[in-house]
């Protein structure tokens, strides 16, 4: 094809509207010529949350004009959710960075070079490195392709080892957990599961796109699907809902354990030839019987056994969901232990590598590309992970740790990328604090975010639909992000070339001696089509290896040199077959641990007990522990801005608080009545209410991703709204470090 | 970005309406369905609330594709709590366009903005109408919206259309194409509904009285609905 067609769509345009000013032909026609343009499809992945489903941006006249989702990709085949839809509106946003910017007071910028910028930052970076060493640098991001391959080569380059990501106020707990028991966090194979059990998880509400539909596949399959939640979730109302007790998932699963092994309903084979640690396991869950359970939980024994029983006849084609962030993620000191809880059931069930149970799928393997790199650094890091934190992730970190080390001097400067911690972790005071005390704080974003805002300078990005990025694998294809759209801002620049443009400033340019497209070659050097075939198709299927890979970000916390030697069994999930071979696992041992010993070397329990909740179960008459999640039309504190998404919180009401009626009534508070909350830290604030009886009366249901703080987020301010980070304090719970969201307890009065 | 393209559309929706029938012919993909529609079959929209997680990605989807201003939407949802904690239903049910058979609306439009087409949906001629409010008069659900138009600042009706552009390119409507649980769907009418009996039997064993909404009334409905309680628990059903 000669012609772009991008050149000729917008010539099209140019020539009707001229022709139409000059009344060389009537508007009917003009209009017509404009509606008719043809439209062009660009292959793109979603930008709105950290899942990134494949679409096709529908592009006409130079305008991006709707999405649909990309047929072939595997997280969202074909369909999309409203954020991506929406995610449109946020290319056009009035709050996107259109300039590199420096501050100059307070929450004030001024438009600065390129040249300039990456001048006085390197400059400042190489002082605070001969000054206070590599180790008071960081780099953090939400962890996706590019951003990983470059800011963390970059902070490698640089010797610096803190590299991190939004995974404490994430799904940290459950990482170290499945780690430990079965080698890595995967997923249920929910559509051809017979029955799933979910903890805490919203699939509905908390979404990935195919994740969703195949979770409602199994229900119009007849698969038996039971949801575990405080709440009466939209998830939880189209299942079998079980309410339970906030914070006490785990008393429930230890239960469900106490009554597989006591009535001897587990797999026997699969314990024997797959396990290590039974024998200690099976005299520990003896103290956790059903009416023990329901004491706690309040979930009547009977239930905890009927779902037992239920599972048991199911098995292996069922499963325990391995969760996300909810009660196995981020919220409770006993997080990470649900989640060996979890791990448990499911092992019990013998159901690793089976259809319909935990899936252990076989994925793409990229070939290495072959350009100079820097050496893994071994300056210490600076938020205790692998000292304080044995267990924690290397790859994720500990941002709310970094800040506190920022507060006390001890760390001088930031990089990060498309993240905004300020917001979205627990303690606003306590995140801005740490980012304010720093020497240099470089911020790369697209939008003006509570992070942003905070920056001593601000590189912008283009949008997802202005940009290409690093190639994905995901499940058996692989994906890219395409350039739908020309520049909107034309001084915005694209991440590879900031940090290509910032290593060569700083003396480690060798180490970028590649372009985008080079990398993008050299990593699909195995596959059967070339980067080019990937741009048109957006998505393509590809090489996979014949052993399990690691899904990105959920992978193996277990150090490959400390997992048993691979002797892998080579098949995995076989849709159809009754019985699967039993795959190895990135254990230690290479089997399921019931008995971690690489957690009692740390300096945990090597089998999971009960605790509760850091603070505790017993509430004031007064009291509530506020407990945040998802809507489907929101993510991160970053879309409450999007005036198509803000229209369904306004047209709803839904950025209220719920709260139990019961409790409301002998509190004298009304449906829509103003509370004032205090927490046992003293820190108040105000928020309205929605009474009703699908929350738990020990609960305060926050609805995620409201209560921006920057003051550059017009729409977002007009709609108001709580986020319980105001009120939380800074804490991290003590196996995987993370930051405990919903450790929080209120007393509330009216207000 | 979208103002020329709604206007436009729906101006000259009379004249383009033909032409794209005409090109679409040429098409290969989906031919099937195209020369369905030609031949004028009686298509429906099958919305499963039984499977609907609220999400809300069928409104937004819609806005996008029918480019609407931000306080528009042909989606609204009806719900419906029932019990006191712990023992509580919620339930949910799609609020639209419910593409009568015998469409009051139609009859009563004065400036004939209203009319129906060979799927048997109920289409606007955006251009046509003066919001002058007689189709949310008559309308058994209450479905129009009666609201200014922002690019011209005219009364104007909003309500579902049925994406007319795209079914008559044998193409689904965005809503159906969008829902991220697959509790919507497009299809021939009468394919539509046998699938619905048949969820609707499967559900029976858990709620009693589950049914499938629309295949009497008003003649039969364009969108049927499957329910999993009684619709006069449903605020704007009859
Ligand atoms: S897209 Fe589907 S699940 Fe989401 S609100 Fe619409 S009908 Fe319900
Ligand atoms: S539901 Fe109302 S607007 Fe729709 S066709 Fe029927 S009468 Fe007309
Ligand atoms: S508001 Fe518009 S569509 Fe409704 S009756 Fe009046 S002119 Fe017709
Ligand atoms: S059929 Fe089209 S116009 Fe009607 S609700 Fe669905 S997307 Fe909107």
């Amino acid at each position: 094809m000669g012609i772009d067609r991008r050149t000729f769509l917008s010539h099209t345009a140019k020539a009707a509207v001229a022709a139409a000013a000059l009344g060389v032909i009537d508007m009917r026609v003009w209009a017509q010529t404009v509606q008719d343009a043809p439209v062009v499809k660009k292959p793109s992945l979603c930008n709105m949350c950290t899942s990134e489903c494949g679409m096709h941006i529908h592009v006409k006249n130079g305008r991006p004009w709707k999405v649909t989702g990309h047929p072939d990709h595997p997280v969202s085949r074909g369909k999309l959710c409203p954020r991506a839809h929406a995610g449109l509106h946020w290319i056009y946003d009035p709050a996107r960075v259109k300039t590199p910017l420096k501050r100059v007071g307070e929450w004030q910028f001024e438009p600065i070079s390129w040249e300039q910028a990456t001048d006085q930052i390197s400059d400042q970076l190489k002082r605070i490195i001969a000054e206070h060493g590599t180790e008071s640098v960081f780099g953090a991001q939400y962890p996706r392709t590019t951003g990983s391959l470059y800011l963390n080569r970059l902070m490698h380059a640089l010797g610096v080892s803190t590299t991190q990501s939004h995974e404490a106020t994430c799904q940290a707990g459950r990482r170290i957990a499945m780690s430990h028991t079965f080698g890595a966090a995967f997923d249920a194979d929910w559509e051809n599961s017979d029955y799933l059990l979910f903890i805490g998880r919203n699939m509905g509400e908390a979404v990935r796109t195919a994740s969703a539909t195949a979770f409602a596949k199994a229900i119009e399959r007849g698969a038996k699907v039971v949801c575990v939640d405080p709440r009466l979730s939209q998830s939880a109302a189209i299942t079998e809902w079980v309410p339970i007790k906030p914070g006490t998932d785990l008393a429930l699963l230890l239960a469900l354990c106490n009554v597989l092994v006591t009535e001897n309903l587990f797999d026997r084979q699969f314990i024997s030839n797959h396990t290590n640690g039974f024998v200690p396991f099976r005299r520990h869950v003896v103290q956790y019987s059903p009416h023990w359970a329901e004491e706690i939980t309040g979930v009547p024994a009977e239930k905890i056994r009927q779902i037992a029983h239920e599972m048991a006849a199911a098995a292996p084609h069922c499963a325990v969901d391995t969760g996300w962030k909810a009660a196995v993620g981020s919220c409770y000191a006993n997080s990470t232990d649900t989640g060996r809880a979890v791990a448990y059931v499911n092992g019990l069930l013998g159901n690793i590598g089976q259809r319909g149970g935990i899936s252990v799928p076989p994925g793409v393997v990229f070939a290495t590309p072959q350009f100079p790199a820097p050496s893994a650094p071994t300056a210490p890091r600076n938020d205790g992970v692998g000292t304080e934190y044995p267990l924690a992730s290397a790859e994720s970190g500990l941002p709310h740790l970094t800040m506190q080390r920022a507060k006390e001097g001890k760390v001088k400067a930031g990089f990060i990328r498309h993240f905004n911690p300020v917001r979205s972790f627990p303690d606003y005071d306590h995140m801005r604090a740490g980012m304010r005390a720093l020497d240099l704080l470089v911020v790369f974003e697209t939008h003006m975010s509570e992070t942003a805002i905070e920056a001593h300078y601000i590189l912008p990005e283009p949008s997802f639909a202005e940009r290409e990025e690093v190639v994905k694998a995901v499940g058996d294809t692989v994906a890219m992000r395409t350039k739908a759209i020309d520049s909107v801002h034309p001084q915005t620049k694209s991440f590879d070339e900031i940090i290509t443009m910032l290593a060569y400033k700083l003396g480690v340019g060798e180490y970028f001696s590649f372009t985008l497209d080079q990398w993008n070659e050299a990593l699909l050097a195995d596959q059967p089509f070339s980067l080019a075939d990937l741009k048109r198709a957006g998505t393509l299927a590809a090489e996979v290896s014949d052993e399990p890979v690691l899904p990105a970000g959920c992978g193996s916390l277990i150090p490959p040199e400390q997992q048993a030697p691979k002797e892998r069994p080579r098949a995995f999930l076989v849709s159809g077959g009754d019985r699967n071979p039993v795959p190895q696992l990135f254990t230690p041992s290479g089997r399921f641990e019931f008995y971690s010993q690489r957690f009692a070397n740390a300096g945990f329990e090597p089998i999971a007990k009960w605790y509760p909740p850091k603070t505790g179960l017993d509430l004031g008459s007064a009291e509530f522990r506020v407990v945040h999640g998802k809507q489907a039309y929101h993510s991160h504190v970053a879309t409450n801005n999007i005036p198509i998404l803000a229209q369904i919180t306004k047209d709803y009401d839904t950025n209220r608080l719920w709260m139990n009626r019961s409790r409301a009534e002998q509190l004298g508070i009304s449906d829509n009545d103003t509370i004032r909350m205090r927490a046992r830290n003293g820190r108040t604030a105000e928020a309205r209410v929605m009474v009703t009886e699908r929350v738990h009366p020990d609960m305060l249901f926050s609805p995620a991703g409201y209560g921006n703080r920057t003051p550059y987020y017009k729409t977002s301010k007009e709609l108001g709204g709580f986020n319980p980070h105001d009120l939380a304090e800074y804490q991290h719970e003590t196996i995987s470090g993370h930051t405990m969201m919903s450790e929080l307890i209120v007393e509330v009065e009216r207000a | 970005m979208t103002k020329i393209d709604r206007r436009a559309f729906i101006k000259y929706s009379a004249a383009a309406g033909a032409a794209t029938a005409f090109a679409a012919s040429g098409i290969s993909a989906g031919a099937q369905e195209i020369s369905r529609t030609q031949q004028g079959q009686r298509m429906a929209l099958l919305m499963d609330n039984s499977l609907c997680v609220n999400c809300q990605s069928c409104r937004v989807a819609c806005q996008n594709e029918n480019s609407l201003p931000v306080s528009e939407k042909y989606i609204r949802f009806d719900y419906v709590d029932s019990g006191t904690w712990p023992d509580v239903t919620h339930h949910v049910n799609r609020h639209s366009c419910q593409h009568c058979a015998d469409a009051p609306c139609v009859d009563i439009c004065p400036v004939e903005a209203l009319f129906k087409g060979p799927q048997g949906f109920t289409h606007l001629d955006f251009e046509a109408c003066i919001g002058c409010g007689g189709c949310l008069m008559v309308c058994p659900f209450e479905v129009p919206v009666i609201s200014e138009e922002p690019a011209s600042g005219k009364p104007k009706m909003y309500k579902c259309t049925a994406c007319r552009h795209l079914i008559s390119q044998g193409k689904k409507p965005a809503c159906a194409t969008t829902c991220i649980t697959n509790a919507v769907d497009y299809g021939p009418w009468d394919e539509m509904l046998s699938k619905a009996e048949k969820r609707v039997e499967a559900l029976r064993k858990q709620y009693p009285q589950a049914s499938v909404y629309g295949k009497t009334q008003q003649d039969g409905l364009g969108l049927l609905l499957i329910l999993r309680t009684p619709a006069q628990e449903y605020p704007h059903l009859i």
